[in-house]
């Protein structure tokens, strides 16, 4: 495959059609994009700018000069070497187990006709729709009886028993290939495992792209688990710490917003590259039906 | 046949393991508790049905069902439409559309409380930027999060600025659609509005209808916004402006954490979530024949 | 598709790694008997504050003190069904009067009697302690008094003198319209003159004499309450103060207005440690204005406090780590609640910042009006406070978003009462309330069944 290749118009041209339609296009992407990207230059601006001129009216929005101290001193507020750690610690076992897991439970759901299968499913969606807030404490004495409280134990397990949120996600996905290729491969001999493996998670790259980045976000901002179950400060995450900072910043009568925009900028910045590195993965994706 | 049978079960037994260990004690506790007067912190009491009795009788009870109906009413479909048409927009034949793709993305990956943070700021009625803009523009801008009929908007509003989030599963789904089809189908003479109702609308309608379930199953569950944003200092205070956005799980939070009626909570809790099933199961059955799956005939 | 399993494969090996790694340090917990965990909303600065000192305290005493820095409802709550509750923590009033109720804090008061420590507590606060069976517990371990900080340089440029201390509230509410300043538009002010955030109107109603009795279960709008609202909501009208009914809990911070030249004067808590080292203006601090001849009540706040659970191994050690949190650890000192130290000059030698800005006057006449009675956030202190104002406050948005008018929310008062009575109705049927706290609730209901 051609790496350019899905740039090619899907229209075939017609006479100034083109160059109407990619400028009609761009028109709509910088508009949206300048309306999307507005709270996130501010908050580029502002963590670039001396506190007092994050209040002034009108707001500058170009900081003279650089006040790049507010990044500093939102790292000896918040151990950002630390916390990374701690962070990466839990989410990366929680995306590689919440994938394989979830995708492995929808494509029984997806390909698999046995009794009471429908009636599973429909339970699995179930459990989303019953509201955290009172299952948790039931959830935090199993925990607490294993003594896994203070650890990233609660964290990391239940993520090997799949999401229902992406179990869903996959079964639709997987609901759109076309069953061709396994039946293929069936006929060759193939397990249903290895069918699964090299057969159906191939073709279903964007869906499980999008899954590890959601299960990356998720885990990564995630604030009410870390929140429960860590009670040591050296064992927070980047998020939970970034509340922690909050509090204190928040605590204090003139909130200094710079550093704590600053300290929210870096927190996010890995998801930012992350998407941008894996997007990659979506845009091979429309291969995916040529490939066939 | 049986091994059919045998290997589904296998490849479901993750998620089965997982709901009988984590999810399925922890539910029916909290469905016992819904029957009794607990606090959690000191043993139930049976109460039988009367925790419903009270439920069926709370104005409050009523009102935060309103305001969830009314967040999702206004949030679901808007939600659905952006990130459709971002999804459009970003599946389109153009150059640097990675650039693209990440700035509508940005908002999705900010956390929930670095945003609520920075929407308060947003919308600060007097200092924030929102009203700054519609100034300069000449209009008076309203009190947004401070006033009872503008707060659920602006939480909207800021749901709003996360839609990328569903606009990559669309995306996801997009480029799933075949190229020779929509092609066949320009040949043939269909526009592009002919084109994406008759071939693209359908192919991508399972993640259509997964957006659906997940904004509903969202907007019924919408929580960390209001509980951040619309808290005052004053206690009992939570619920925004005459309590425009005290929404039913902040209610059950309330209930709960603030005034230890965790029976009672947990009965509120069983009401919503019979709700959103029934709603959901709603949203599959009017599905089932407009959705379109590759595989329905295996 | 080579890449896709080898992403796979990249993922499953830190899987594999943290496992190992988690279950390395899932080992037994090492039994350190004297260790006393301390639940706190700290700051970091104030965790590694504590933390250095902490090793003084262990020197001295042999207790280790454990931070748990990361608070929040749920998570006591958790811990608390758990078995697991933190020894020491932080409660409100409300909140410690319902835990008490159900056996699940300490009573203090056998510590309390013989700990010198206690009788350094002033003498309201000690005075205040008590709670409706008489056990104590929990501590105050800061209160703070309310004032009008202001803007010097906006005071010089509308040619006003500083505020005199004894100002009545038409010498507050000329003083506001006049650094009101218009903007060119004319649409809304460049600066307003004041802003009260909504939470402090109780101090006016102090002030202006309303009788609020402290722990009161129903709630009552006195003639002087509602002459102070009616005075709040004029401002607002006039324009002379923004419109921002609440304080937002998170975004904008009231100092940040005054901070920003936003705002001329802001009534705050003093002291207010954050204020003073966070505002770069030149500004002074003016004791709360009077409502006409009426002798002045400065309010004074001390709702919240440490509790020690009931359920902690080592409850002289809590006692002691408690006494030293409020007593002698060095990011909470000098403490306001300590009446054996000279707190506004202590106060003043540790932000010398504050030197002729009026805190210390302010200080004194708090000290001099409060006497036995610590001027509560009573609404906010009782054990109906949930229940009351979750009826109360939609009616006080209505007020001053200008839909019901204040004699629709002073009619609205019993039905409120009506609600607030029948959820306590349904607390007392519960078996987990202790004998004596049963006694009292019952007591209230029925002495409060006799008022209209």
């Amino acid at each position: 495959m051609k790496p350019r290749e899905f740039l090619s118009p899907i229209t075939p041209a017609t006479p100034a059609g083109p160059l109407v339609r990619i400028g009609l296009t761009y028109a709509a992407l910088v508009a949206l994009g300048a309306l999307f990207s507005l709270p996130v230059v501010w908050m580029l601006s502002s963590s670039l700018h001396e506190l007092a001129a994050v209040f002034a009216q009108p707001y500058r929005w170009l900081p003279v000069p650089l006040h790049w101290e507010n990044y500093a001193r939102a790292v000896t507020i918040l151990p950002v070497p630390r916390f990374l750690l701690n962070t990466v610690l839990i989410t990366a076992p929680v995306m590689a187990a919440t994938v394989l897991s979830s995708a492995l439970v929808a494509y029984g759901f997806a390909r698999f006709r046995f009794p009471g299968r429908d009636a599973l499913f429909a339970l699995c969606l179930a459990t989303m729709m019953l509201p955290g807030q009172v299952t948790m404490i039931p959830l935090y004495l199993v925990f607490a009886k294993l003594g896994w409280v203070d650890t990233y134990l609660p964290l990391i397990v239940p993520s090997l028993f799949g999401s229902p949120f992406y179990i869903f996600l996959l079964r639709q996905f997987f609901l759109t290939i076309p069953p061709d290729s396994e039946e293929a491969a069936r006929i060759d001999g193939a397990s249903r495992l290895r069918i699964w493996w090299s057969v159906v998670l191939p073709q279903a790259r964007p869906a499980v792209a999008t899954v590890l980045i959601f299960t990356f976000i998720g885990t990564w901002n995630d604030f009410f688990g870390p929140l429960l179950y860590l009670n040591s400060p050296e064992k927070a995450t980047l998020t939970l710490g970034l509340n922690l900072m909050k509090t204190q910043v928040l605590g204090s009568g003139v909130v200094e917003w710079n550093v704590l925009m600053a300290a929210s900028l870096l927190v996010l910045a890995p998801n930012v590259i992350l998407f941008f590195i894996a997007q990659r993965h979506f845009i091979r994706g429309i291969t995916m039906g040529a490939g066939k | 046949m049986k091994a059919e049978h045998r290997q589904g079960w296998l490849f479901v037994s993750p998620w089965v393991i997982g709901f009988a260990l984590l999810t399925a004690g922890p539910m029916l506790y909290s469905l016992y508790l819904s029957f009794t007067s607990a606090s959690l912190l000191s043993p139930p009491q049976w109460l039988g049905l009367e925790n419903y009795r009270r439920l069926a009788a709370d104005p409050l009870f009523y009102r935060s069902l309103g305001n969830t109906a009314a967040y999702a009413a206004m949030g679901v479909p808007a939600g659905l439409l952006l990130s459709l048409g971002l999804a459009l927009l970003l599946n389109a034949p153009v150059r640097g559309l990675g650039f693209f793709r990440t700035l509508f993305f940005l908002p999705s990956v900010t956390n929930t409380v670095a945003l609520s943070l920075l929407w308060l700021w947003l919308l600060n009625p007097e200092f924030g930027l929102l009203n700054a803009g519609l100034r300069a523009c000449g209009l008076a801008g309203p009190l947004w999060l401070q006033s009872e009929a503008w707060a659920k908007p602006a939480l909207v509003l800021m749901s709003l600025w996360t839609a990328g989030g569903q606009a990559v599963i669309f995306l996801a789904a997009l480029q799933g659609v075949p190229r020779e089809l929509t092609e066949a189908a320009a040949i043939d003479g269909a526009g592009p509005v002919r084109r994406f109702f008759a071939i693209t609308l359908p192919m991508i309608s399972p993640a259509l209808l997964f957006n659906l379930i997940m904004g509903l199953v969202g907007a019924l569950q919408v929580f960390t916004q209001a509980f951040v944003m619309t808290g005052g200092v004053q206690p009992g205070s939570e619920g925004g402006p005459n309590q425009a956005t005290l929404f039913i799980v902040l209610y059950i939070y309330k209930k709960a954490f603030q005034e230890f009626d965790m029976g009672y909570a947990s009965a509120l809790a069983w009401a919503l979530f019979v709700l959103i099933t029934g709603c959901s199961a709603l949203a599959f059955r009017l599905a089932r024949e407009r959705v379109h799956y590759e595989s329905e005939a295996a | 598709m080579k890449s896709l399993h080898s992403l796979t494969l990249v993922a499953t090996l830190p899987v594999l790694a943290g496992l190992a790694f988690l279950l390395a340090g899932c080992g037994p917990r090492a039994g350190d008997d004297r260790t006393v965990v301390y639940n706190c909303a700290a700051s970091t600065s104030d965790i590694a504050a504590l933390s250095r000192e902490q090793a003084g305290f262990l020197a001295r005493t042999g207790i280790r003190v454990k931070l748990n820095p990361f608070s929040g409802e749920e998570k006591l709550y958790a811990m608390i069904a758990a078995g697991q509750a933190p020894d020491v923590f932080y409660t409100n009033g409300a909140v410690r009067d319902r835990l008490a109720a159900e056996g699940r804090l300490l009573d203090l008061r056998p510590f309390a009697e013989h700990d010198p420590f206690f009788t350094r507590l002033r003498p309201e606060i000690r005075a205040a302690a008590p709670s409706v069976n008489g056990g104590i517990y929990s501590v105050s371990n800061w209160t703070h008094t309310c004032g009008v900080y202001y803007n010097r340089a906006a005071f010089a440029a509308a040619g006003l003198a500083s505020p005199s201390p004894d100002w009545t509230w038409e010498d507050f509410a000329a003083a506001a319209r006049k650094l009101t300043l218009a903007n060119k538009d004319g649409a809304r002010p460049a600066r307003y003159g004041v802003f009260i955030p909504a939470h402090f109107i109780e101090a006016l109603e102090q002030m202006n004499h309303a009788p609020i009795p402290r722990g009161a279960l129903l709630l009552s709008i006195p003639p002087e309450s509602r002459e102070v609202y009616a005075a709040y909501l004029a401002l607002i009208c006039e324009g002379v103060m923004p419109d921002i009914r609440r304080v937002q809990a998170l975004g904008m911070q009231a100092g940040q207005m005054l901070e920003s030249g936003r705002v001329a004067m802001l009534v705050e808590a003093v002291p207010h440690p954050g204020l003073i080292e966070t505002l770069t203006i030149d500004w002074g601090v003016a004791p709360m204005p009077r409502f006409g001849q009426k002798a002045p009540r400065y309010f004074r706040s001390a709702s919240g406090g440490l509790s020690i659970s009931a359920a902690t191994k080592h409850p002289a050690d809590a006692w002691r780590t408690l006494a030293w949190l409020v007593g002698e650890a060095a990011p909470y000192q000098p403490n306001p609640v300590l009446g054996d130290v000279d707190f506004a000059r202590a106060w003043e030698a540790k932000y010398p910042r504050l030197r002729g800005t009026g805190f210390r006057e302010v200080w004194a006449r708090s000290e001099a009006h409060a006497g036995g009675d610590p001027r509560y956030f009573v609404r906010f202190a009782s054990w109906s406070m949930s229940p009351v104002m979750s009826r109360l406050q939609p009616w006080l948005d209505r007020l001053w978003a200008g839909d019901a008018t204040l004699d629709e929310v002073v009619a609205a008062v019993p039905g409120i009462n009506a609600g607030v009575r029948e959820d306590l109705e349904r607390q007392l049927r519960s078996t987990a309330l202790r004998p004596a706290w049963k006694a009292a609730l019952e007591r209230e209901l029925a002495a409060a069944r006799n008022q209209p």
